[in-house]
């Protein structure tokens, strides 16, 4: 059949076609809309300094929030583990979102399941709920272990899944050595980052506990030699494959803590598993003996950071997402010290390579304003890229930035990150708003760019700024998470999408007489 | 029917795919029998919940504010995700939540509500608001019909408390509940203009990939028209006129048949049952609007238009009947489309050898009965790998679903369509019945199966399944 008959037309097309046209006018008039100048009235007064203080002293209806749950973070987490299956207890929509949301975001099938508790649950407690859920989830989906997160309702009724899954052992349900780690995400706390931490954390130290292991960091005991690392809340799996390169260049043993990458980068063979790669359990406890621990969240991390430096007394280097030459320096120097490696050549080489690639883009960076939304890690990532490419960071918006590592808040952090370049003197960091807010300022004081999830695609379009896509979730576009963002190598492809956007820009707007071959 | 796609010559004879029996029981003369929706089970990979059907069910009125009550949970995850269409406002994209804190948990968020509900009044000054309860306000006990009552009486517009938190249960019930709320607050509050001519109200057709829109075309064209849209593509003002209605079609969705029930009962308005997948289905809904209308004058015109179209679209399809006669596909959709969908297959030749009936009622299970053969597999829970066996047991050539199951669908190799909320093609009516038989020889075309199903070169060993 040839392509021409084939031609299906997608709603975009399909529906510009002028009778369709002509009946949406027509509804119009029978709707009576608002008058065009009415619409103008309303636009410009929302570009207007005098509504945009009023958004800002908006105190309690959030529109379009920045941020997931904490139980989607712990659905990831859990995923970082072999054969773990995630396990949400509380009502069973919460789980449904969750799968969709992490479904569409890496394009890959999400396996969690949910105690589904209903009206009788929340009056008597979600026991029966979490033994049957356990027997049924662990027949049908054959793990070899279960992580359990709450939602806000287990947590408003108090559920206390720690003598739940016991009674669910004496039950016979599971064996007493079956493996059930949990932790408690209420979502009325927190966003997808705390519950990311609060999983791993429970995971780390459930498995620990139980192997009665007794931690001798560095001891040479196993895997003594080895170094632990920590990607975090990490929504491309392209960072762990670059992390994983930039480690064997370095030629030292590791465990990566939390590795979904499997699970949402797996091939397409013909057969459908539900569980693909992840940290060994086995692995885990003998990470207690490891030379020291490598996070790449610290802001994220924090819980489980103060875990593995307390009870398994390790050395922690605790950074923020690397992004950038002077954020990768860092990671390698950590890495460096942590394992006594010194930084190999190639790795060098290629920093070099990559200074080479962004002095070549610079003349069309150099200026840019740009507008920046994420978690906090990432955001600190990305304000140093922008920063060390001459880029202008202006708005900064981070709706769960009310976190602190050591003390030390992400606003201040990010704050005192500006403060250092003149690029950064315009820029004004914005925690606990949402992308209303976020539009506001993109209305009142416009940027080049914006940089953010899909989220940010509405506000951006109000303001007719481009949108270039970073971070978690990504639904409308394909293949960025596959794509690494850290590193040296990570650095050259957010250049590339950055510059391109920009030379692409300039094509679209050209005036007649820039329309020019070499840029 | 003298035109019928499916009396061609070339072509296999097939049963008729309705029942005699089933026409005359469809006119809304017998009400339905109420049957609880199905209890998810714990441990499974379960659907939304019930304030997801809710909202689902009313967002679709793109005029209103939707405002979530509850922790960001339930916003966070869920706004701006749904593939319903407007040609017009679109304040219903918003995500307004009130993101309750655990302070907010120990001493109420009352307060929070009436005061989230007059910035967006103010602001966005829409002609109603629409507010969700979610598990947590609704453990907690807020009052929220006596917050939003108050609120409207403040403001000047209706407030409207949509009580279906997620732990009642199932998206299903959700659907209901939210008819539920359309009736207590907001059909019969409104009138209609006087020039408006009065026709019928399309209930449970959501303007998924904009497919109202060829639904309302394919009816002005015979004359009639759609009084309010419950819900897609609608503005609220229609919806509060909808008592007014000769005839109210329940489109494809057996989750507000209560809603169409209330409504013959309350204001005497005839219903029927129908659908617009498939040649047969859209011929006969369109039947049924103009047999209830009572209007033979209208009739006429119905009958001419669907010849017409029947003619046209058995023409255009032929080359792709040609393709897909015999191919055989699983389909694994939300409850009532199921059997709709079962139609437009058959029309184009394509064998259901398996369907779910997850979230089936009784009725629906009869119906797609009625359209299947004996060596059909009901597949009655989730769970990719069931579906996945089906597949393979009954060697089917594709897959239709929704979106959560279309990467396990990628994962094993099978051709895949979307037939749910994500999908961006419009399917129903006659052009739309083409758009699917150009979409299913597309899917099914597609040298990318070749690809995967050969292995490697240096890999000799043949591939597991061989289709
Ligand atoms: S189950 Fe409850 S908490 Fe979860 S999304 Fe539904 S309403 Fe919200």
């Amino acid at each position: 059949m040839s392509k021409d008959e084939l031609n299906i037309k997608d709603n975009t097309s399909l529906f510009k076609e002028e009778r369709y046209v002509q009946q949406r006018e027509n509804k119009k008039q029978f709707e009576a809309p608002c008058s065009e100048q009415e619409t103008a009235e309303a636009l410009a007064y929302s570009k207007s300094a005098e509504y945009m203080e009023k958004n800002f002293n908006r105190q309690n209806v959030v529109i379009n929030p920045h941020k997931a749950c904490q139980p989607l973070g712990s659905v990831m987490a859990a995923l970082g583990f072999e054969k773990t299956l995630p396990f949400v207890h509380g009502s069973q929509g919460c789980n449904a979102y969750f799968r969709s949301h992490l479904s569409r975001h890496f394009k890959e099938p999400t396996p969690s399941v949910s105690t589904s508790m209903t009206e009788d649950a929340a009056v008597f407690g979600g026991m029966n709920n979490l033994i049957d859920g356990l027997e049924n989830s662990v027949a049908l989906y054959k793990p070899e272990m279960v992580a359990i997160c709450t939602t806000c309702m287990a947590e408003v009724i108090g559920d206390d899944l720690n003598s739940f899954i016991g009674n669910a052992r004496i039950k016979g349900v599971i064996s007493e050595e079956y493996p059930v780690a949990y932790c408690n995400t209420p979502s009325f706390v927190g966003s997808h980052i705390t519950g990311y931490d609060a999983m791993i954390k429970g995971i780390l130290s459930y498995l620990y506990t139980r192997s009665g292991i007794e931690s001798k960091p560095g001891s040479g005991a196993d895997s003594g030699e080895k170094l632990n690392v920590l990607l975090g809340f990490e929504p491309y799996t392209g960072n762990f494959a670059e992390l994983r390169k930039i480690l064997a260049a370095f030629d030292t043993k590791y465990t990566i803590l939390g590795d979904h990458s499997g699970n949402y980068d797996s091939p397409a063979t013909g057969e459908y598993e539900y569980y693909y790669g992840g940290t060994k359990l086995e692995d885990v406890p003998q990470a207690a003996n490891a030379l020291g621990t490598l996070s790449l969240q610290k802001y994220t991390l924090k819980k489980t950071q103060e875990y593995i430096s307390g009870t398994w007394n390790q050395q922690i280097s605790a950074l923020s997402t690397p992004l950038g030459i002077k954020g990768t320096d860092q990671l390698l120097e950590a890495i460096s010290e942590l394992t006594g490696l010194p930084v190999p050549a190639s790795l060098t080489e290629e920093r070099g390579r990559v200074v080479d690639a962004l002095m070549d883009s610079h003349p069309y960076l150099h200026g840019k304003r740009v507008a920046l939304v994420g978690d906090p890690d990432l955001l600190i990532g990305l304000i140093g890229f922008c920063l060390e490419t001459g880029m202008e960071p202006v708005h900064i918006v981070c709706s769960n930035g009310d976190v602190d590592y050591n003390e030390v808040k992400f606003k201040d952090e990010a704050e005192a990150l500006l403060a250092t370049s003149p690029y950064g003197s315009e820029a004004t960091v914005h925690v606990g708003k949402d992308l209303w807010h976020m539009r506001s300022l993109l209305l009142n004081d416009t940027v080049d760019l914006a940089i953010g999830s899909s989220h940010l695609k509405f506000a951006a379009k109000d303001a007719d700024v481009p949108l270039i896509r970073v971070g978690f979730p990504i639904f409308d576009r394909h293949h960025m998470h596959r794509y690494p963002i850290i590193g040296y190598q990570g650095t050259l492809n957010l250049l590339s999408l950055i510059v391109n956007t920009i030379l692409q820009q300039l094509d679209d707007n050209h005036s007649g007489f820039n329309f020019e071959l070499v840029r | 029917m003298k035109h019928s796609i499916l009396s061609e010559g070339d072509e296999e004879p097939m049963d008729p795919v309705r029942k005699d029996e089933f026409d005359s029981e469809a006119c809304g003369s017998i009400a339905p029998k109420a049957k609880p929706c199905p209890r998810p089970k714990p441990g499974e990979a379960a659907g939304g919940c019930s304030f997801d059907g809710a909202q689902i069910t009313l967002l679709p009125i793109m005029d209103a504010a939707h405002l979530v009550h509850g922790p960001i949970a339930c916003a966070g995850n869920s706004w701006e995700s749904r593939g319903t269409l407007s040609s017009g406002p679109c304040l219903s994209q918003y995500g307004f939540a009130t993101d309750l804190t655990d302070s907010d948990i120990i001493f109420g968020g009352e307060k929070k509500l009436k005061e989230s509900i007059d910035y967006i009044a103010e602001r966005f000054a829409p002609p109603a608001i629409f507010v969700y309860s979610t598990c947590v306000t609704a453990l907690i006990g807020e009052d929220m019909d006596a917050v939003c009552k108050t609120a409207a009486e403040r403001i000047g517009i209706p407030v409207i408390p949509v009580n279906s938190p997620g732990f009642v249960g199932s998206k299903n019930l959700g659907n209901r509940l939210a008819g539920d709320a359309l009736l207590q607050y907001v059909i019969g509050t409104g009138e209609p203009e006087p020039l408006t001519p009065l026709g019928v109200n399309l209930i449970g057709e959501y303007n998924i990939a904009g497919e109202m829109w060829d639904i309302e075309k394919l009816m002005n064209s015979a004359g009639i028209t759609v009084t309010s849209r419950i819900t897609g593509d609608a503005r609220y003002k229609e919806i509060t006129w909808a008592h007014r209605a000769k005839v109210n079609m329940v489109v494809c969705s057996r989750a507000l048949l209560g809603l169409a029930k209330e409504m013959e009962s309350r204001y005497g308005i005839p219903y029927f049952e129908g659908s617009f997948y498939g040649a047969k289905e859209t011929t006969y809904s369109l039947r049924q609007m103009a047999f209830l209308m009572n209007d033979r004058e209208m009739e006429r015109r119905v009958d001419r238009l669907t010849e017409r179209e029947e003619a046209r679209l058995s023409q255009d399809l032929r080359p792709y009947r040609k393709l897909l006669k015999g191919k055989r596909a699983v389909l694994y959709t939300g409850g009532v489309k199921s059997w709709s969908v079962i139609s437009a297959l058959k029309e184009l030749g394509v064998q259901v050898v398996g369907v779910g009936t997850n979230k089936s009622t009784e009725d629906d299970v009869r119906r797609i009965a009625d359209r299947v053969g004996d060596d059909t597999e009901y597949i009655p829970e989730g769970g990719a790998s069931r579906i996945i066996k089906t597949v393979r047991e009954r060697k089917a050539d594709i897959m239709i679903a929704g979106g959560r199951n279309m990467y396990v669908a990628m994962k094993e190799q099978i051709p895949f369509i979307d037939i749910n909320q994500e999908r961006h093609k419009a399917y129903a009516g006659y052009e739309g019945l083409l758009r699917l038989a150009k979409e299913l020889t597309y899917s099914l075309a597609n040298p990318i199966w070749k690809l995967a199903a050969s292995p490697a070169p240096w890999d000799k060993e043949a591939h597991p399944y061989d289709r």
